[in-house]
């Protein structure tokens, strides 16, 4: 994993959509600043989990480096090209090499195209040559689909099938990169760990990069190399699957954590928690300093409400955004208790 | 956030549709080797709905009258033959000769209702054709545009539609008295004024169903896979918004065929009062109604089954093409 | 097979609460082919206890809950069996007899809080109808008790938000405001289908914490049904696993998640990517999907996704026998000493 085999790198990264108000007059009152300013590196053959709750930008980021939000500032190096100032022409042969797996499998198939229609789209979009009944057998094959599926219409298969197809699509192009916006989230239970090992599978044999993103932790934890937890628009912590999962030094990160109901009644009813109080501050309005001190049980009176931690390096590979990481690793902050009162205080809500 | 139990497909409280049913297996690949499309589920959705069947044999009954209008009727259209056998207090009745009895200016009643599904067929067609060619276009240039066009498409949008806007604003009517009043009494202004009253309708239908597929993530997969624009709206968004224009055309061929005769009924369409044509009978009732209802209920009667026709089958249709009725 | 202490699925000697015998729910409008989404359900749910009802789509889970409440829509639905609570057949009840005891007696928590919620009436008044419609109190007094109420289930502010409309509040509150309406008279049974599946991780946690301690205060029974072994493993005594409309296995708790003996439960047991499992190693997922069933009248509806199936499966049902500390309705159970849980010795922070 050295510095020169990164395959994409994302450098303050923001995606700001305005609020616009007026009837007659269009006018921007404010920005929702769905991802403010984010720093990720993902090396070549490696999965990058980007995990979080509904509303911290993680979708948005994802879709910002493939071009399907808009980048309101800073870069998006794949392979070294800046995707972020792409236009035109260039950006839609550029996009062959990056490609997207889609949350509701339903929703992403065009309802009236046959999967065969589906899967050689792309490949006729770029001019590539192929033999159809080939080609359309060998990815069917690839995602562990029947030949006979090819001529079937996305309605007429079960959600975890339908999702192999949306994976069969987004490889006929051989990319580089595939971006999994919460890939398994809208499958049964039984359903998602069929769909994880595919992907897994699929990275193997093709060398495949990844970005998983999801709000399942164990998921995330599961599919990824390096996970990067995000909150509010920003990343606040970043380390190797493991290390995060062993040692959390967030104290977000510590809280989502200890909220995942675990399978098993010994672990649950063993494990300490750390009950968040309060709802998600709005992204149009994000609270002062660092985003997540209206909610943090390790608040400290100075530098939190008013200046906005960086990532930081606190360990080999593990970064953390947090003025008092250290303070709380060593045990010299201690945490308190949050009520939700002071939450909607704090965040004038 | 996700929820992971319910079932994307339509589903009632607690989806009753999945459990055990064996229709919906999907392990192993079933014998038909080519699946089934949306179109064509939606013909056998039609197929098994009986207002459809009706609706569908009545349009049926009276495009083929209209067809072959002249092999049915007994008689020429229009001719007032019998205009001797008709005065001022009397239009005679069903006869041996005239099955219907005779219309007021002396013409066989029957022949005349025949001839008249003709010129409905036509007006009505043509009036919802050129409504739904016009509309449609400006539809898909504005939900196109719109769609994946970005900063530039948004004012192309804007710009079509504050156009149609505008043809909204114009009354019916009163563009059918205005193009009356330039072209003069007769077909063209009939389907012109009630072809240019549809414009609207069918273009803000079609753009606002574009407008939203277009937002729908099949259009994003799409982008993402470097299909190009041109593409992606023609054959992703496009067909997936046409559904509800279809029915609306549907729909409007009914109220199309209504307008004729109103319009016909208020002296703006064919200028010959004796030609055969439901509006025209009706206005031509009117002075004998209180003495002679048959003659106006003949033809009110052929208006209202084709109009019901119309609407059954186009509301059939709509159920049909609706996603949510798919099972 | 030794009984182990506890609760088990008999109680002989006590009057269970609610006892579900036999349910059956069958779908069909005329002219379309009926489906049998509940098939001969059987469980109890003694006073106070907190019984899980877990399930896939397609299941019958959510059909059970809303056959007990008796709100299937009646044109086009049979049913039949005994819901017995009380002395009395819930299925024989008139309608007006039912809205009675709903929410009196019997509460009920869904999923999606904002369709549970008049959209123009404000959230003071909706609660305080409830007070008022099942009580003897004046408008005042109702009003008094709403605004405890929201403080009760941890809603910062509850004086300003009784005067709020569901939709100014977050997804969590408007959760914890039908948790206040279900448990605004004291009901003896609180009926939770999915409440928590809409929340984000950490608003899940508070929810279900503050359903937990709710229930304890006044003592009802909980019958929660979920996709989530997560959430049963750290909330209920009791677990009824369903498969397409029948329950195949039913024990306590702790024997479900240490032993389990139908290879569905197994397999979703071991399918489950866990924070706290090594990671590396594929996922052992369960094949096909659950679309891909038996009629139960042929065999096992398992069966076609069964690793442990044998002839005996495709030929005919299997019943749900009596193990003691468990029911479960299988030809080729898996063995309680086979291996579910891997060596999972270290605790989820």
């Amino acid at each position: 994993m050295t510095g020169d085999d990164v395959l994409l790198r994302v450098e303050g990264l923001k995606v700001h959509y305005p609020i616009r108000s007026g009837l007659v007059l269009d006018r921007t009152v404010g920005h929702v600043k769905a991802v403010d300013g984010v720093d990720l590196e993902v090396p070549r053959g490696r999965t990058l989990g980007l995990v979080g709750e509904s509303g911290c930008g993680k979708s948005t980021l994802g879709k910002a480096i493939l071009r399907l939000a808009p980048v309101t500032e800073g870069s998006v190096y794949f392979d070294g090209t800046d995707v972020a100032t792409l236009k035109g022409e260039k950006l839609r042969t550029m996009r062959r090499h990056l490609q997207m797996v889609f949350q509701d499998p339903l929703a992403s198939l065009n309802p009236r195209q046959s999967v065969e229609t589906i899967l050689t789209e792309p490949l006729k979009a770029h001019g590539i040559r192929y033999d159809k009944a080939t080609r359309v057998r060998e990815l069917l094959d690839q995602v562990g689909l029947p030949t006979s599926a090819a001529l079937k219409y996305p309605h007429e298969f079960s959600g975890g099938q339908r999702q192999r197809i949306g994976i069969a699509r987004a490889i006929a192009l051989e990319p580089q990169l595939v971006i999994a916006d919460e890939p398994v989230s809208a499958l049964d239970v039984s359903i998602q760990a069929q769909v994880l090992n595919l992907l897994d599978e699929l990275q193997e044999r093709l060398g495949l990069t990844y970005l998983v993103i999801a709000h399942d932790l164990a998921v995330v934890r599961h599919v990824s190399d390096e996970v990067a937890v995000m909150y509010l628009g920003g990343v606040v912590e970043q380390a190797d699957s493991d290390a995060l999962y062993a040692t959390p030094r967030h104290p977000y990160t510590k809280a989502l954590m200890s909220a995942v109901p675990v399978p098993d009644p010994g672990v649950e009813a063993r494990r300490e928690r750390i009950m968040l109080a309060g709802d998600l501050p709005s992204p149009a309005d994000p609270p002062s300093g660092c985003r997540f001190h209206t909610r943090c049980p390790f608040r400290q009176e100075t530098r939190c409400h008013d200046e906005r931690p960086q990532l930081r390096l606190l360990a080999p590979g593990h970064r953390v955004a947090c003025h008092w990481a250290e303070e709380i690793e060593a045990g010299t902050v201690r945490p308190h208790e949050v009520t939700a009162q002071e939450v909607a205080d704090l965040q004038g809500s | 956030m996700s929820i992971p139990m319910m079932p994307a497909g339509p589903g009632g409280p607690g989806d009753p549709g999945g459990p055990g049913d064996p229709a919906t297996t999907m392990l192993e690949p079933t014998a038909t080797e080519h699946g089934t499309s949306l179109w064509r589920g939606a013909v056998q959705r039609l197929r098994r709905n009986p207002a459809a069947i009706i609706g569908a044999l009545i349009v049926l009954a009276f495009v083929v009258v209209a067809i072959i209008a002249p092999l049915l009727a007994p008689y020429q259209p229009g001719t007032g033959e019998w205009a001797g056998q008709v005065t001022p207090g009397k239009v005679p009745g069903p006869s041996d000769e005239h099955v219907l009895g005779l219309d007021s200016f002396g013409s066989d009643m029957l022949t005349q209702l025949l001839y008249g599904a003709r010129q409905s067929l036509v007006y009505g067609v043509v009036s919802t054709a050129v409504g739904l060619v016009v509309g449609a276009s400006l539809g898909l240039l504005a939900g196109g545009f719109g769609a994946v066009g970005g900063r530039f498409g948004k004012a192309v949008d804007t710009l079509v539609m504050r156009l149609v806007d505008i043809m909204l604003s114009v009354p019916s009517l009163l563009l059918a008295v205005s193009i009356a009043a330039v072209l003069g009494k007769n077909a063209y202004a009939i389907i012109i004024a009630i072809g240019v009253a549809q414009v609207p309708i069918f273009a803000r239908l079609l753009r606002g169903s574009m407008l939203a597929q277009g937002r729908s993530d099949y259009v994003l997969a799409a982008s993402a896979l470097g299909i190009r624009k041109r593409r992606i709206v023609m054959s992703h968004v496009l067909p997936n918004s046409l559904g509800p224009t279809i029915v609306q055309a549907t729909l409007n061929l009914a109220t199309a065929i209504i307008e004729v005769a109103a319009l016909s009924y208020l002296g703006l369409g064919e200028g010959n009062p004796a030609v055969a044509e439901w509006g025209r009978m009706l206005v031509a009732a009117q002075d004998r109604f209180a003495v002679d209802p048959r003659l106006a209920i003949y033809p009110g009667v052929a208006i209202a089954i084709t109009a019901l026709g119309f609407t059954l089958f186009g509301e059939a249709l709509r159920e049909a093409l609706d996603p949510r009725s798919r099972r | 097979m030794t009984r182990t202490t506890g609760t088990t699925g008999n109680h002989p000697g006590r009057e269970p609460l609610l006892a579900v015998r036999d349910l059956r729910v069958e779908f069909g409008l005329r002219g379309q082919r009926s489906t049998q989404a509940v098939d001969g359900v059987t469980f109890d749910i003694q006073p106070g206890e907190h019984v899980g009802l877990v399930g896939e789509s397609g299941s019958g889970k959510s059909v059970t809950s809303l056959a007990v409440m008796g709100l299937l829509p009646r044109r086009g639905v049979r049913t039949s069996g005994e819901v017995r609570y009380d002395g009395r057949n819930l299925l024989d009840l008139g309608q007006s007899a039912m809205s009675k005891l709903r929410g009196r007696d019997i509460a009920m928590v869904f999923q999606d809080p904002m369709t549970s919620l008049n959209p123009v009436v404000t959230v003071g008044v909706q609660v305080a109808e409830v007070i008022s419609r099942h009580n003897d109190v004046s408008k005042k007094e109702a009003r008094d008790r709403a605004g405890d109420l929201l403080k009760r289930v941890g809603i910062p502010d509850p004086v300003r938000r009784l005067k709020e409309y569901p939709h100014q509040l977050s997804g969590g509150m408007r959760q914890r405001v039908l948790i206040a309406i279900a448990l605004a008279c004291n009901p003896r049974l609180l009926i939770a289908d999915e409440p928590t599946t809409a929340l984000d991780v950490t608003i899940q946690a508070q929810v279900l914490e503050v359903l937990k301690e709710l229930v304890a205060e006044t003592d009802a029974a909980l019958l929660m049904i979920t996709h989530d072994l997560g959430v049963v493993a750290g909330l209920c005594d009791r677990v009824n696993v369903m498969y397409s409309g029948r329950i195949v296995e039913s024990t306590t708790r702790d024997v479900l998640f240490s032993q389990p003996r139908h290879p569905y439960t197994g397999g979703l047991l071991r399918s489950i990517p866990r924070l706290d499992s090594p990671r590396g190693e594929p996922l052992h997922a369960i094949p096909g999907s659950p679309t891909s069933t038996l009629p139960w009248t042929q065999g096992c509806a398992f069966a076609p996704r069964c690793e442990r199936v044998v002839a005996a499966c495709t030929d005919q049902p299997p019943a749900l026998t009596d193990e003691g500390i468990r029911h479960v309705r299988c030809h080729h159970p898996l063995e309680p000493t086979d291996p579910v849980t891997d060596a999972r010795s270290e605790v989820a922070r």
